[in-house]
């Protein structure tokens, strides 16, 4: 059980120019929380989580763990476990042995070791193949297995590094509930690595979103939905991706083909202070609906109609100023338009918007 | 039979080249090795179309076996030989896995100029045995070789190394080793390049010393280009003639079956084609038994192999 720091941490790649993989991290973990660091790929986050782990350097800053500085710390002496994207199994070892491992080096007893595997297997359902080796296992029994060697070492943290990227899409539904109802049981800190924002969303009590190795922002799943900080992180959380386009302001509002929507007092204000005529307008697939003719809204032109049973998306082409833009709709799954019809579409709800500053990405709404 | 025969005609037609191949290069040459054990045939008895002479030979049974096992000194003693033969191997195999493991770990980290290491390990390789070893032979003669002026330097005793003692063996097992580590070096460099990192990284995690991983992720990770390589490395040991001949002759001091075999077959006053037939034999049995037992062994250890 341990609180986690990241200070103004960096790493440094070096190039020509140097590579900032991690930049000025600064991020505090509480006791027992389960935090998702996500991003897409190249954005920093398996580094910033092997600075953790002691893999890999901190250039500058520190990195504390129950308020201990263990930047220059070797990974043994940090009381964590870590479950790789690829479980790194030892595969001339059993289960068991792997299980065991940590343990056995730390010179425990044997009967100790057995009853805390034991125990371990029982909890992730692994008894019955404690005496096979590692290739003899399936995909999510491999998996269960790596969760089973961090388990077993009780550490004061958990790290894990994209644990579910290699199973099916079934399967890792399944488990990813299953690890998040793992580490309420346990209680332990538990940092997780995730390029999949549903994922983040699903499992994490915070989610830090990481891109070109700067922190965007660090917040509830509820909070990064509703009140994306910027326009990154408003486009990368949330499947479908939020609608951005960059539309004209005028001092009623945006304006979107033909029709003008109406902002809230707080965005036009900063809009008008920073000198703006043009903002990025978000707005997510379902704060949109579709209208009968006789309402105000903006023309789309149907492109394709994805059906997912519940509802379906709409991806259609409007036009904004001289080009065409495509937004995303979602409707009810059992009337979809069809194909090359034109609908009408209008924003739901007036606070469902969001808006950003058109260069620097910034949220501008409240 | 006639409609097998129809139906897979073609199939037998392409293999049937390379069986005639093994049989002609492989099996005919074994079988009448074995054959000659069983008969005195030498110089003087074999067929000989140059003087217009019939084979005279006669089978003698088992008598070139029981002569040869005997470990009579005329016949080369057998058993002392073996002996030898068995220093020379293991000696040789485990320099060899030792050194090419040690250069292997060394090579396999990022180093300034690795390419060019690499290059200059695999060298002795590159060069034809038969010139390394008349290198090496100068190297080790006893008054100007650059050997014993090194250890004069030292003040170390400088001994005869090519001469009639058991230091002929030391320096022919030196020129080996200096030959047979790059093999081993590149075999194992293959194997721990296939090593995950990540394995390294979760031993690390468990808290496993630069040692422990070694010894828990390193050597199993290595296990099955280990005993493929040291098998082989054993069996071309166990017969490596041209070292030996060509630096030292032949020395008493170090003979080992094959180069027996050879001297009885080439030299002496009457080459006896017969005992030299038997050594081939008995060292195809030796090796076919060993590698019979290194194979259960590994198999127990459950490596499929």
């Amino acid at each position: 059980m341990a609180e986690v720091a990241y200070v103004k941490a960096s790493r440094i790649f070096s190039g020509n120019p140097p590579v900032r993989a991690v930049d000025e991290l600064s991020l505090d973990v509480s006791d027992g929380e389960f935090l998702v660091l996500v991003g897409p790929s190249g954005s920093g986050k398996s580094t910033a989580l092997r600075m953790l782990a002691g893999l890999e350097d901190v250039d500058e800053g520190a990195i504390k763990i129950g308020g201990k500085d263990v930047t220059n710390v070797p990974p043994k002496g940090r009381d964590i476990a870590m479950v790789f994207q690829s479980y790194a199994l030892y595969p001339h070892m059993t289960v068991a042995e792997n299980m065991g491992f940590a343990l056995k080096l730390r010179g425990v007893n044997k009967a100790e070791i057995k009853e805390k595997v034991a125990e371990a297997a029982k909890m992730l359902d692994l008894t019955k193949y404690l005496e096979r080796k590692p290739k003899a296992l399936s995909g999510g029994q491999r998996q269960r297995v790596a969760m089973g060697r961090a388990i077993v070492r009780e550490p004061s943290v958990f790290l894990m590094d994209e644990p579910l990227s290699n199973l099916d899409a079934k399967l890792r539904v399944e488990t990813r509930a299953n690890i998040a109802a793992l580490q309420q049981r346990l209680g332990t800190t538990t940092i997780y690595v995730t390029h999949d924002q549903v994922e983040a969303m699903t499992m994490g009590h915070r989610v830090a979103v990481l891109k070109d190795g700067l922190l965007q922002q660090c917040d509830t799943p509820r909070a990064l939905y509703d009140k994306p900080a910027n326009a990154f992180v408003a486009g990368f959380m949330g499947s479908p991706a939020m609608n951005l386009k960059t539309v004209p302001l005028t001092s009623e509002g945006a304006k979107l083909d033909g029709i003008v929507v109406p902002l809230e007092r707080h965005a036009m204000d900063t809009a008008s202070a920073e000198g703006l005529n043009e903002v990025t307008f978000g707005i997510r697939p379902e704060s949109l609906a579709l209208v009968g003719s006789q309402h105000h809204g903006m023309e789309m032109t149907v492109e394709l109609v994805e059906e997912l049973g519940a509802d379906a998306l709409v991806h259609g082409a409007v036009r904004i100023g001289a080009s065409s833009e495509r937004f995303v709709v979602r409707v009810d799954g059992r009337t979809p338009p069809t194909l090359g019809q034109t609908v009408k579409v209008a924003v739901r709800d007036a606070t469902e918007i969001h808006l950003f500053h058109p260069e620097s990405g910034f949220r501008l709404t409240n | 039979m006639r409609r097998f025969l129809d139906r897979h005609w073609y199939a037998y037609a392409m293999v049937l080249p390379v069986v005639v191949v093994i049989a002609v290069l492989v099996l005919y040459p074994l079988a009448q090795g074995i054959f000659f054990t069983f008969t005195n045939i030498n110089e003087g008895n074999i067929a000989n179309p140059v003087l217009d002479r019939a084979a005279t030979y006669t089978g003698v049974g088992l008598t070139n076996y029981l002569n040869v096992l005997s470990g009579d000194p005329s016949f080369g003693s057998f058993w002392s030989t073996l002996i030898r033969t068995l220093i020379w191997t293991f000696g040789c195999v485990l320099c060899h896995y030792g050194f090419g493991l040690a250069l292997a770990v060394l090579l396999n980290r990022q180093v300034k100029g690795r390419a060019l290491y690499r290059v200059l390990l695999i060298l002795p390789w590159a060069v034809p045995a038969f010139i390394s070893a008349f290198a090496w032979k100068y190297m080790f003669n006893a008054q100007y070789g650059i050997i014993n002026q090194f250890l004069r330097a030292l003040g170390l005793p400088d001994p005869i190394w090519l001469g009639q003692s058991d230091w002929a063996l030391v320096a022919v097992v030196i020129v080996n080793v200096w030959l047979g580590v790059p093999f081993m070096m590149v075999a194992l460099l293959g194997g721990l390049q296939s090593i995950p990192g990540d394995l390294y990284e979760a031993a690390e995690m468990d808290g496993a010393s630069p040692w422990q991983r070694f010894r828990h992720v390193t050597l199993p990770g290595l296990r099955s280009v280990s005993s493929t390589v040291v098998l082989l490395g054993i069996i071309w040991t166990f017969n490596m003639f041209a070292v030996i001949y060509l630096i030292t002759g032949p020395n008493p001091n170090t003979r080992i079956l094959v180069t027996y075999a050879f001297e009885r077959f080439f030299s002496g006053a009457s080459r006896d084609y017969a005992v030299a037939s038997t050594y081939g034999v008995l060292i195809l049995s030796v090796l076919l038994v060993f590698a019979s037992v290194y194979r259960r062994a590994l198999r127990k250890q459950g490596e499929v192999w």
